[in-house]
Parts: structure tokens; sequence; C-alpha cells
């Protein structure tokens, strides 16, 4: 008797507690990975290395990192790349998703084929630029180098200085690598836009939109009208992630620009790298990762509030 | 006389627009794809000539093209040996990168599987307290990139590396931080796939006598098979295009992924590009085919990740 009840109070004890040791690994991965790291990435934007180990410098960290000319430079060019990626991303992913948004025969080989990009590594993307422009041999580098198209000497994108800049030290324009460097993010990141906002396109009833047709409604209007309203909420959402993502991929800058020519293209994410671990400056490297992150739990803040996210948990 | 409706000029204007996209869309892949099958002199022609299939008096004849493998052959580098195929590939890239590549992405991918497949459960079938906490912290935490964490990340690994752990080595430390990266979004999308299968079915084998986890096992996972398959197609992607964390994390070479090995094969090969192409497609291919046949999984994956952040 004693022995099948304590049988029976075992099986009820590990059956009310199964989510628990369900979620548990999970908990404790995230934890050490993520939570764990960032507490220390604070604590170590307080520190210095000194040869007898680290020791508090109180803001010294964030005071040397804004008297550096090159952070509030990379803070301009990550402005200037955010801006023409996030941009073009959206109008061209709004494009072909209202190309795509309507029945198509060939519609599954379409969406195949502009997918591939998105299926690529941004370091391999970075490359498959690079061979496009390099010096003298790539293939666009026959057309942009032509003198006659681009006066006085032609265009050689990836060592072609800025142009002088129109307000103060604000890097814009942008140097043609800083341009090509958009470019090469945006072919790669279009595939994820456009599916995103196809999804939402395709929750909007056909009736809605039948029904605007008849009471003499144009395409324009109702694209202004109707359906950019009613997809505001991921175009937001496609926003926030673009940047997110646009602030934090190094990869591509790595392979196409290394962050040159000079330093125009040298965004946070790529100075975050150069500081750490060619400087080897860590306190420093991580006052900058902070305002990354800061910048980052902003955006992620936005993005929850505004998807709702919270009734959908329950 | 046939006048097509506006309805079919309108229906090939689109069809004409997407062909154009595609075709803009595939141009840098496939001019990778030339560059990688070019010989060295068709590589240093200036000005470059897209296909090498012009003869001193023709710009174009195509029985003169000099397709080349030399691409292919120097990232390749086979040599003879008395092995079973009495070939060998000694080239770094296949010998080394990419199977420590095809090591991280696998057993990620299948560790993922098995912590998002069981948190999503209990997420999806359980209301406990801090149920809605849980969720929303781990959704938050699906938006904190690599980059920022990278420093502490790198700190914490020089402290192991030198606590000389008995079986540790890096290897086992990046897996771990693959997972802590790839396991938030998975857990979302695990969840969303077990939402969508009722739960009557769980109600109906426990009152058939099932334990818990034997309704799980037996009658839920099944279900769920496409949906974690999806969680493992994309985490293998993530993982096999994954540069920086491999590239800083990992002390030893012989360790550090396939991306790496790439990096390190571009400052090798400036001026040869034929063989940094060949290198590039040898790496993407697998993923891309992998992507074709499975696109379905992909894109359910990614929609349930994307509109949750």
């Amino acid at each position: 008797m004693q022995q099948i009840g304590i049988r029976r109070r075992t099986q009820r004890w590990l059956r009310n507690s199964l989510p628990f040791w369900l979620i548990l690994p999970t908990v404790l991965i995230l934890l050490t990975i993520q939570v764990y790291p960032a507490l220390y990435t604070i604590w170590l934007s307080f520190q210095e290395r000194k040869p007898t180990g680290w020791s508090f410098v109180g803001w010294a960290n964030f005071k040397r990192l804004f008297g550096m000319g090159l952070f509030g430079e990379s803070v301009g060019h990550t402005f200037v790349f955010l801006l023409g990626y996030a941009g073009l991303t959206l109008v061209l992913g709004f494009v072909i998703a209202l190309l795509l948004n309507r029945k198509l025969r060939f519609s599954g080989f379409y969406v195949t084929l502009l997918f591939i990009p998105w299926i690529i590594a941004d370091i391999i993307v970075g490359i498959v630029f690079r061979l496009l422009v390099v010096p003298d041999y790539g293939l666009l580098s026959g057309i942009l180098q032509n003198p006659a198209l681009f006066p006085p000497n032609g265009l050689s994108v990836l060592t072609a200085v800025p142009p002088r800049p129109w307000l103060g030290d604000f890097p814009f324009p942008p140097a043609p690598a800083m341009i090509y460097l958009i470019l090469a993010a945006a072919w790669r990141a279009l595939p994820f836009v456009t599916l995103l906002l196809l999804a939402a396109m395709q929750t909007i009833p056909r009736e809605i939109l039948e029904s605007s047709r008849i009471d003499g409604a144009n395409r324009g209007q109702v694209i202004r009208y109707i359906v950019i309203p009613l997809i505001l909420p991921t175009l937001v959402v496609a926003i926030f992630s673009l940047t997110l993502s646009g602030m934090n991929g190094v990869g591509m800058v790595f392979s196409l620009t290394g962050g040159g020519p000079g330093s125009s293209t040298e965004v946070l994410s790529y100075m975050l790298y150069s500081i750490g671990w060619r400087q080897l400056e860590f306190g420093r490297a991580a006052a900058l990762a902070l305002i990354i992150a800061a910048v980052n739990w902003l955006l992620i803040g936005g993005t929850l509030r505004l998807t709702g996210v919270e009734e959908r948990s329950r | 006389m046939f006048t097509p409706s506006p309805r079919r000029v309108e229906s090939w204007l689109v069809n004409a627009a997407l062909i154009l996209i595609c075709f803009f869309a595939l141009v840098p892949i496939a001019t990778t794809v030339l560059i990688s099958f070019k010989g060295e002199r068709d590589i240093i022609r200036n000005p470059p000539n897209i296909l090498p299939c012009d003869t001193p008096e023709r710009a174009f004849d195509i029985r003169e093209c000099r397709w080349a493998l030399e691409g292919y052959r120097r990232v390749l580098s086979p040599k003879p040996s008395n092995g079973l195929l009495s070939v060998a590939l000694t080239g770094n890239i296949v010998r080394v990168y990419i199977p420590n590549s095809f090591f991280y992405a696998t057993t990620t991918a299948l560790l993922v599987v098995l912590l998002a497949g069981m948190a999503g459960y209990a997420f999806s079938r359980y209301r406990f307290r801090g149920h809605r906490f849980l969720l929303v912290s781990i959704l938050a935490i699906t938006g904190v990139p690599l980059l920022t964490n990278l420093l502490a990340l790198f700190q914490m690994g020089a402290v192991l590396r030198k606590a000389q752990l008995p079986f540790y080595d890096d290897r086992l430390y990046l897996v771990l931080v693959y997972l802590g990266f790839f396991l938030p979004l998975s857990v979302w999308i695990a969840k969303g796939f077990f939402d969508t299968i009722p739960r009557d079915l769980d109600e109906a084998a426990l009152i058939d006598g099932c334990s818990p986890l034997g309704a799980l096992l037996r009658v839920i996972l099944p279900l769920a098979f496409p949906g974690l398959m999806a969680i493992f197609l994309l985490t293998f992607v993530n993982v096999w295009n994954e540069f920086i964390a491999g590239y800083l994390l990992v002390a030893k070479n012989e360790f550090k992924p396939v991306m790496f090995g790439l990096y390190e094969f571009l400052g090798q090969n400036i001026i040869n590009l034929q063989v940094v192409a060949a290198a590039c497609i040898l790496i993407a291919l697998p993923i891309v085919v992998v992507f074709i046949f499975a696109r379905r999984a992909f894109f359910a994956a990614m929609i349930e990740g994307a509109v949750k952040g």
C-alpha cells in the first residue's frame, strides 16, 4: 500500500512538473549565453585591462570612445547605410510583393528564384559583389571604369575616394563603396522583406479590394488608402528588423570593403570588431557594444509593442 | 482579328516584370558561376569579357570557348592516393572547413530541434506561473544580435580554455553559443507549430491511457514533424552561414567553420578570381540545393518567425 502511494505521488509530481523540466534546459542555455554575457559587457565597459588585471575606470571608456573622431564618423556611416538599405529594400520589396500578390501561373517558380539570395551567406554575398568590381578585371569594372561614363578617370568602386561632404562632417553624399555596399546588402535582404509583405498582403480580404474598385477607386488609391494602412504594422516590423540586421550585420563589410577605402564604409558594427580585436581595447569596445545594444533594445521593444505579441503569448 | 483582353495584357506585363526582376536577382550569382569556369588568362583580361569565347577574328564563337576547371581544381587540389577513390581532396576548404561546418550545423540543429521542441510543446500546452513573462523574454532575446555579446563570450571562452577541463574544446563552446543564439526564435516557431495541432488529440491520447510524455512522443510528435524539420533546416542554414562567432571564438584554425576558411581564402587569392568564385560556389551550392527542394519548409518557418520579430 505504502509503496503504491509513493509511486502515485511521484508520478503526479512528475506530471505536474513536466513543463518545468521541458523548459529548464532552454532557460539555462539562454541565461549562460545571452543574459550573463550582457551583464558581463556592462561590467566590462567600466574596466580597463592593466598588466595586473582589470581595474575600474568609471566612465573613462565612454569618454575616450566619444573623443575618437572615428566614432562620430562611424555613426554617420551607419545612419547613411541604414537609411539607404532599409529604404531601398522596403520600396523594392513592396513593389515585388504587389506584383506577386495575384493569381499567377508561375508564382512558385518566381518565388523560388527570387529567394535564392536570401539563403546565401553574407560573407559570400560580399565576395560575389566584390568579384564584379575588382579593379580592372571585374565584369562591372569594365563598364564603370570607362572614362566616358565617369569622367575623368572612370569609377573604381572599391578605391574611389568619398566626395566632399555637404554638411560639416556628416558623410553625405556617400562614397561609391558605401552605395555599392548598400546595393549588396539590399540584394540579400530583399527576399525576406518581399515575403513578409506578401504574407501581410494576402491577409487582406479580397472583398475589400473588390468593393473599393467598384466604388471607383483607381489602383493608386487602392494601394494608398487600403493596402498600405492594412499592412502598416508589418511595414513597421519590416523597418525595425531591417534596421536591426543592418546595424549588426558585419560579414558583408568584412568581405566586400573591409571598412575602406579609408574609413568610408566603417559602420559601428565593424568599428566594434576593430576596436575589440585589432586594437584589443576590450573596455572601450564594450562601451560601444552597450551603445549598439541600447539601440537594439529600443527597436526590439518597439517591435514587441507593435506586433501585440503580449496578447498572442496568452 | 485577335485582340487580347486588358486582363491578358496586364498578366503578360506582370510576368515580364517578374522575369526581369528574377534576372537581376540572379545576375550576381550567374556571373560568379561564369567566373568560376574561366581560365587564368581570361580572368586577367582588361577590359574584361563576359564569356571566354572570343577569337582574334570574332567577338563570339561557340566552338572556341575556353571553359576551365582550374578554379575548382585549385580549391579541391586533388592528389592521387591509395584510398578507396584513388583520389584524395586535399584543399583546406574541403578537407578541414566544410566537415567542421557540417559538424557544427548538424549538432546545433539537432539540439535546437530537441530543446525547442520540448520548450515549444510546454509553452503551447501548459499554463503555469511565469508563462507569459518567459515567452515574452525569450522573444525579446530573439532580437539580440550576436555582435554585442561577442566581447563577453570571447572572454568567457578564453577563461574556459585556460581551465583545461577534460573533454572540453572550443568546438563544444561554439555549439553552445550557436544554441544560445538560434534557440529563442526556434522556441517561438515550435510553439506556433504546436498551437496548430488540436488539443483534443492529446486529450484523446491521455484518456486512452497514454502518459503525458507518451502522448507527446506517439501522437503529437509525428504531427509536428514537418514543423520540426523546418526548424532543423533553418538552424542548419543559419549556422552554416554564420561568420563572426566562428571566426573569433575558436582559437585553433583547424576547428574553425567554413566561412572563416572562405575569408582566409579570399586573402590568399586576391588576383585569382576564378579560385575564389569556385570556392563560393562549392560552399553555397549544398545550401541552395536543399533550399530549392525544401522551400516550403523554409517559408513556413520564416513567416512563423518573422511575424513575431
